[in-house]
């Protein structure tokens, strides 16, 4: 079809598809290029870039390609099945990127706090002139001084730390963080597509407040929406999802 | 009385007990009537109490910082120059790795200060049309959120409708979020 129609994209993404499926990465990044020069907006075109790249490690030109696939995915179709995978696969390649920088910031912390506990150490036994097993107030004064410094160095490093996400950012009913959140008219906010689920099979009801619900009333939270990715910029572990 | 008494201790300089009292006879007023006269009135002085706590706070912090901040880099200087064993033959690597390690250095005591730098409040925390901290936030059928009183002021003299998406919004329709 290609050798006949060489300037329809879809034929391009079809036959990356089948590169795809052999793990022939260069050829998708080679086929999915075209498909893209053809049509920008192709979402199937930039997905697939995107995992090419992640493969040769080209992490941020991956992230930038799954990114673009996903905007132009949820403008087309916010519900469509494709929109899910590109997300779990944007958040993977997202969480490697802050794996990556992280460590390296933890071993940059490590190494300067280490220097500093050193020189500080040194300098105290040059300046000191007590005889040791004496501690005076100048031997206090470096006690608490070393403390301050554990505590500015673990403050420092503290993003890079995984802990629990905020409740407020999380969904009620998994307790997962947020992607798509939604409100109900008693005020309670739920992932979309886990609240669709619970309306649809459980029943036509708030599931917190038992209140009646129906799809039609439920509203996007979008100051929660906009919370959740300004903690993820800040917290990279927080893509891991379970 | 909780109010009278949060006053009062504050101004004996008892901030932490002061700011108690005023959180209680706030909780107390918006459980028996949120729209109440008093509700604003008590927010305003535990508003008030609560940035005297965190300047005093912060102040002790920040010179805390500063202080270790100039002792690390003055100890880390010193033994930089006493490592080095030919005096006017500094090797360039110990010395741009001595400026990166007092560059990571500054960014570290920056960090560990930041909660306590004036900044702007993110953009989702604030009312819409105010732009001013959320206190009770209300979300409108279009997924906005604004300060309640606001939009309702809004709705009663400028019109029913959503102000930033211009659609037909009812206070009704008010969700608290």
């Amino acid at each position: 079809a290609i050798t006949l129609c060489p300037n329809v994209p879809v034929y391009w993404t079809n036959r990356a598809l089948c590169h795809r499926r052999r793990n022939d990465w260069l050829k998708v990044e080679e086929d999915c290029r075209r498909a893209i020069q053809l049509d920008y907006s192709s979402v199937k075109a930039h997905y697939m870039l995107g995992l090419a790249l992640l493969q040769k490690q080209e992490l941020d030109e991956g992230v930038k390609e799954l990114q673009k696939a996903l905007d132009l995915g949820r403008g087309a179709n916010p519900k469509g099945y494709m929109v899910d995978e590109i997300w779990q696969e944007l958040a993977k390649a997202k969480y490697m990127l802050w794996e990556h920088a992280s460590s390296k910031r933890s071993w940059e912390l490590q190494s300067l706090k280490e220097a500093c506990e050193t020189a500080l150490r040194e300098k105290h036994f040059l300046d000191d002139s007590q005889p040791e097993g004496f501690l005076d107030e100048a031997g206090i004064s470096h006690m608490k001084q070393l403390e301050v410094l554990r505590q500015v160095f673990r403050k420092a490093g503290e993003a890079d730390i995984p802990c629990e996400v905020p409740d407020y950012l999380c969904c009620k009913i998994t307790l997962d963080i947020f992607c798509d959140p939604v409100i109900t008219p008693s005020g309670v906010t739920y992932e979309r597509a886990v609240i669709l689920d619970h309306l649809q099979k459980v029943g036509k009801f708030d599931p917190i407040t038992r209140e009646p619900l129906d799809q039609s009333q439920l509203v996007p939270n979008l100051a929660i929406k906009e919370a959740v990715q300004a903690y993820l910029d800040k917290h990279g572990w927080a893509y891991k999802l379970d | 009385a909780h109010c009278t008494l949060g006053l009062a201790l504050l101004q004996k300089q008892e901030l932490d007990e002061g700011v108690n009292e005023l959180q209680k006879a706030l909780d107390l007023g918006r459980g028996a009537d949120p729209k109440g006269y008093m509700i604003d009135e008590i927010w305003q002085e535990l508003a008030k109490a609560k940035y005297l706590q965190w300047e005093h706070a912060s102040s002790k912090r920040s010179w805390e910082l500063q202080s270790l901040k100039e002792a690390c880099e003055t100890a880390l200087k010193e033994k930089h120059f006493l490592n080095d064993s030919h005096p006017g033959s500094f090797s360039d690597e110990a010395i741009i790795s001595h400026m990166k390690q007092l560059e990571v250095l500054s960014r570290v005591f920056k960090e560990a200060g930041e909660a306590d730098i004036p900044g702007e409040v993110p953009d989702y925390l604030c009312c819409k049309i105010t732009l001013d901290i959320l206190r009770d936030p209300v979300i409108t059928p279009s997924g906005v959120t604004y300060e309640r009183t606001v939009i309702l002021q809004h709705l009663q003299k400028v019109g029913k409708f959503d102000p930033v998406t211009r659609e037909p919004l009812d206070h009704s329709q008010l969700v608290p979020n």
